[in-house]
């Protein structure tokens, strides 16, 4: 399906901490190896005891809206077609503390509360530069 | 005491509307500075330290330079954020002055809108890539300071039963104050309650009058060290205590749940009613910096003043409002009705409540509180007590 905000709207610069998010076409959360500890974004080094030893998992691709608004004012000329449109702080089934950002689509932007249940979808889009594809996470209502 | 410098000069340029400045940034940020060693009747030449912060674009270099000064002996900037640093920008100056490395240091903040581009604009660009920073929100229209502070605030509300009328209560207080300020940008352009409420959503739940303004211009303040401040003509406003940090478990990542919804104040708060030895209710006058409304009343409750459930009460009825109120509050209009200097003008009024010369001056302080920016750490706040 078409991206919320438009296909050609803003994509990530790939990175090695965000690569796995973009492109895996799963939700991926980073672990520590040594202790288990689960982190948003990721970083070099484990938060919770300070191991380099780090991975990505997949997760299962659910999650709860831990909060949500709606976006009135179109920060930018190529969003006035676009508004009103929800963003949502998401926490993520599978990684106890990490919450992700988003939008929840499907439903009117005000329907969409605190509490509710939603389910990751991926995005397939191009980066600009055309030499990776990127598989941008979403959530509608599950 | 843990503050041992004084404040004894401060200045400002005209405030304009984002983008009416016909000066540039540079020009206002010399002015501003200017007008603050005036007021302390201190020789340019004199001032040997700056510090602003917010990843200023005027550089000390430049700064130094044109104003003449003889000798740079300090230069810094609190790490990370914007206005968070309001407060923290004149703690860094009384370490400098207190230690000795610096004798007339000044914190600053310039801006000037037209000639550098708007920041509530958030990324400013809608296509392309964001930087690994932003690409966590961007992507998804989560571009700016707005739509982060409303998802913690609708959270926050959602969780304590906070009314939208405890967010309406701030701006009034904001607005009704600035009546009483010719420097204010809204002076002149009362807000009523039910202006509030037919004004246009930006992000819910803030209206357009839960936001800022944002504006052009400068402020500056001098501190220097209270023996110094005896050859001055001007009154010496004593630091009293300073306060800037973050607490246990709070990283720089916003939304994730150890620190959901929050402000980052808790630990400001303890540290500064520690150190100045006391209590939220000896505040005799409060400039608290709004970026927006949800995040003042946030930062209200994490420093003490009341609880959550607590502060649609709280700030009810007028009680932030004019020179009497129960909790005199922004009163020189603050970043919503005087101007958006990233809250340094703020800092500047609760000298002038110290110093007895506000537009909306409270009887008798001893006890004149400034707080940065919520919702961006590390947070900070400065205490200041009568002038001497």
């Amino acid at each position: 399906m078409p991206r919320l905000l438009g296909d050609d709207f803003l994509v990530p610069s790939l990175t090695p901490h965000n690569t796995p998010f973009f492109t895996a076409g799963s939700i991926q959360i980073q672990f520590c190896k040594d202790c288990g500890h689960a982190q948003h974004p990721p970083d070099d080094v484990c938060y919770a005891c300070r191991s380099w030893n780090l991975e990505f998992r997949a997760m299962p691709g659910t999650g709860r809206v831990e909060s949500a608004v709606v976006v009135h004012h179109a920060v930018h000329p190529a969003l006035k077609t676009k508004v009103p449109y929800v963003v949502a702080v998401i926490s993520v089934d599978g990684a106890a503390g990490c919450n992700v950002m988003g939008n929840v689509v499907g439903c009117p932007p005000e329907a969409v509360k605190i509490g509710d249940r939603v389910r990751a979808f991926f995005d397939e889009v191009k980066s600009p530069q055309g030499d990776s594809l990127l598989k941008i996470p979403n959530w509608e209502r599950a | 005491m843990h503050g041992k410098a004084v404040v004894v000069g401060v200045g400002e340029t005209t405030y304009y509307k984002h983008g009416q400045s016909p000066d540039t940034e540079f020009q206002l940020a010399c002015q501003a500075i200017e007008r603050a060693a005036q007021d302390a009747g201190l020789p340019l030449s004199e001032i040997d330290g700056l510090i602003s912060y917010m990843d200023h674009r005027n550089s000390p270099l430049r700064v130094a330079g044109a104003l003449g000064m003889k000798e740079l002996r300090w230069s810094s900037t609190p790490w990370a954020g914007g206005g968070n640093n309001s407060a923290a920008c004149v703690m860094e100056a009384d370490a400098a002055v207190t230690a000795g490395y610096a004798n007339y240091v000044v914190a600053f903040r310039a801006l000037a809108q037209g000639q550098f581009y708007r920041l509530g604009s958030g990324a400013g660009i809608a296509a392309g890539t964001a930087s690994e920073g932003l690409s966590w929100g961007a992507p998804y229209g989560l571009m700016t300071p707005a739509q982060e502070c409303a998802l913690h605030t609708k959270r926050w509300m959602h969780d304590h039963g906070v009314s939208q009328e405890a967010l309406a209560s701030i701006a009034l207080a904001s607005y009704a104050n600035a009546q009483r300020n010719p420097r204010a940008v809204r002076h002149g352009q009362p807000l009523t309650r039910e202006a509030y409420h037919a004004s246009r959503w930006i992000v819910e739940p803030f209206h357009l009058f839960d936001c800022c303004q944002e504006n052009d211009g400068a402020a500056a303040l001098v501190i220097t060290t209270p023996e110094r401040a005896r050859d001055l003509k001007a009154k010496a406003v004593p630091i009293v205590a300073a306060a800037q940090g973050l607490g246990p478990d709070i990283g720089a990542n916003a939304f994730q749940s150890k620190w959901f919804p929050g402000m980052y104040y808790e630990n400001v708060g303890r540290m500064i009613w520690d150190r100045g030895g006391i209590k939220p209710r000896d505040v005799d006058v409060l400039q608290l910096y709004e970026n927006f409304t949800g995040p003042v009343v946030m930062a209200l409750c994490e420093m003490g003043y009341c609880k959550p459930e607590e502060v649609d009460a709280f700030v009810a009825d007028g009680a932030l409002e004019g020179p009497n109120a129960r909790l005199p509050f922004n009163t020189s209009g603050g970043n919503l009705a005087e101007a958006y200097i990233h809250g340094l003008e703020m800092t500047i009024e609760a000298v002038r409540q110290a110093r007895g010369d506000s537009t909306c001056q409270v009887k008798d302080v001893s006890y004149s509180l400034a707080v940065g920016g919520p919702g961006y750490a590390p947070g900070s706040a400065i205490l200041f007590g009568a002038a001497l």
